[in-house]
């Protein structure tokens, strides 16, 4: 199952990268949203750093959003998904591997917008990188998990641009809040044990998004 | 009987147990207004609570016959399990708009401010969303069969969710306490309050059960009533 | 002293009973409708 996992995941790439306008899309707008946010804030009464893990979160948020709105607008444009499902696929093998197709978008369209949100608000992130890394991993995980399986719904609905925001924002709740808090905390170098619980609820989160979306997804494909 | 004539004699009992669910609120309305202590310390506006908190205890009941109906009609595939399952919807729309909205009425009085973020209000406005949600998707989907299905997934996924947005909520909360000007629940409710608590959240149980009923009937009229026409045009 | 507080009591009461009456009788007039 792995294997036919990691062929969709990398057929749905290779159709990405093939244009890459989605890709340098989602780049300019995560850069603008971030250099909008400068805008959002007063400097002389709040420092960066208290506003900055919000402000990187909300930024990943909406590439993340973006990242998977173009995922299922391509589905849409070529109707992969009928041409999948003739084919004798497990269907947790197709969950799988579009999601970890979205988790390579979303996550490279992260790095490049994690050094340009160190240089424009000025947060050193080589003493945290480590744990930053971890902590974005986590929450990005849960998010796609998420994100991966309602687009499947949304995808089949009128709509469907709005429809999966409107859907997918109360799920993004706990893996949000628990990211925001952990990275204000590494930012600060808070010990360990006042991350424990934050890192608990994302772990939890995420092992419950992706069960939950191993099991229903085949419901969300017609028979 | 024909569907439509089952459908519509549902209907017709749902109704009355509506309204005499409707007349029962009444009573709750006059027993608390009039036949309860005014809490000394909070005054009147304490009474608030006698509506505010079954309308969440009913909002409660509506979210997880949702819940249970999603896995139920996964599992059996049941046109009226899904019905149901969109009726408490709706109906817990409504219980928990009238949480929120009877929730700030309360906290301006007493902790001094329209909304503070408090852990209950915040999960319950994120469960307003979760229905919304849900209802907006249902609203979208043509197909009967792919509806039933795509909201029985959401359903189980917002079942899945509510206990951590209620987790979040609280850990988020315990960093920034706000200051209580005074404790709205307290320790323990005199026999007289107590006694207008319990009857109320027995009532609304009752309300909640009328509404719920009411819907499902209507709805099942309406796809009666549907299935007839589709006949008739063949 | 009890503070002067019925109004938003009130306010409550008649807002609830406006929702869930008004709830029951939109149900009311759609399935006259149909």
């Amino acid at each position: 199952m792995l294997r036919q996992a990691w062929l969709i995941a990398a057929k749905d790439l290779r159709l990405e990268f093939r244009s890459r306008t989605a890709f340098l899309s989602s780049l300019v707008f995560t850069a603008l949203v971030l250099a909008i946010f400068n805008f959002a804030r007063d400097p002389t009464v709040l420092s960066g750093t208290d506003l900055a893990p919000g402000i990187l979160w909300i930024t990943f948020c909406f590439a993340g959003l973006l990242g998977l709105n173009r995922a299922f607008a391509l589905e849409r444009e070529n109707r992969t998904l009928d041409g999948l499902l003739l084919a004798p696929v497990d269907r947790s093998a197709l969950y799988l591997g579009k999601a970890i197709a979205n988790l390579v978008f979303v996550g490279t369209v992260e790095a490049v917008a994690l050094p340009l949100f160190a240089i424009f608000f000025n947060v050193p992130l080589w003493p945290v990188l480590g744990p930053l890394l971890g902590i974005v991993a986590l929450a990005t995980v849960g998010f796609v998990a998420i994100g991966t399986l309602l687009s499947a719904i949304a995808v089949n609905t009128r709509f469907a641009e709005l429809m999966l925001p409107v859907l997918m924002l109360p799920f993004l709740v706990p893996p949000i809040t628990g990211a925001v808090q952990l990275t204000a905390r590494v930012f600060a170098a808070r010990p360990l044990a006042e991350l424990s619980g934050w890192l608990r609820l994302l772990v939890a989160y995420d092992v419950v998004v992706v069960v939950a979306a191993l099991l229903v997804f085949e419901y969300t494909l017609d028979e | 009987m024909t569907p439509i004539e089952q459908a519509q004699r549902a209907l017709e009992r749902s109704r009355i147990l509506t309204l005499i669910a409707l007349g029962l609120l009444g009573t709750v309305y006059v027993r608390a207004i009039w036949f309860t202590p005014v809490e000394a310390i909070q005054g009147p506006a304490q009474k608030i609570f006698y509506i505010h908190a079954p309308s969440a205890w009913s909002a409660f009941l509506a979210v997880v016959v949702v819940g249970l109906c999603s896995v139920l009609y996964l599992m059996l595939r049941d046109a009226r399990i899904d019905r149901l399952a969109a009726s408490s919807a709706e109906v817990g729309t409504v219980f928990t708009t009238a949480v929120l909205i009877t929730g700030p009425i309360w906290g301006k009085p007493i902790w001094g401010a329209w909304w503070t973020w408090d852990a209950r209000l915040t999960s319950t406005l994120f469960l307003w969303f979760i229905l919304v949600g849900y209802l907006v998707l249902r609203s979208a989907v043509r197909e009967p069969r792919q509806r039933a299905r795509f909201a029985a997934v959401l359903g189980i996924l917002g079942m899945l969710l509510v206990p951590f947005i209620h987790l979040s909520v609280k850990m988020f909360r315990t960093l920034h306490p706000q200051p209580v000007v005074m404790n709205p629940e307290g320790p323990t409710l005199p026999g007289q309050m107590l006694a207008t608590l319990l009857f109320s959240f027995a009532v609304f149980t009752v309300l909640y059960a009328g509404l719920t009923w009411q819907r499902y009937a209507q709805s099942a009229l309406e796809d009666a009533r549907g299935d007839a026409r589709a006949e008739g045009a063949r | 002293m009890t503070p002067a507080n019925g109004g938003y009591a009130v306010a409550a009461y008649v807002i609830a009973a406006v929702l869930y009456v008004g709830y029951a009788a939109w149900l009311l007039r759609r399935g006259a409708k149909s």
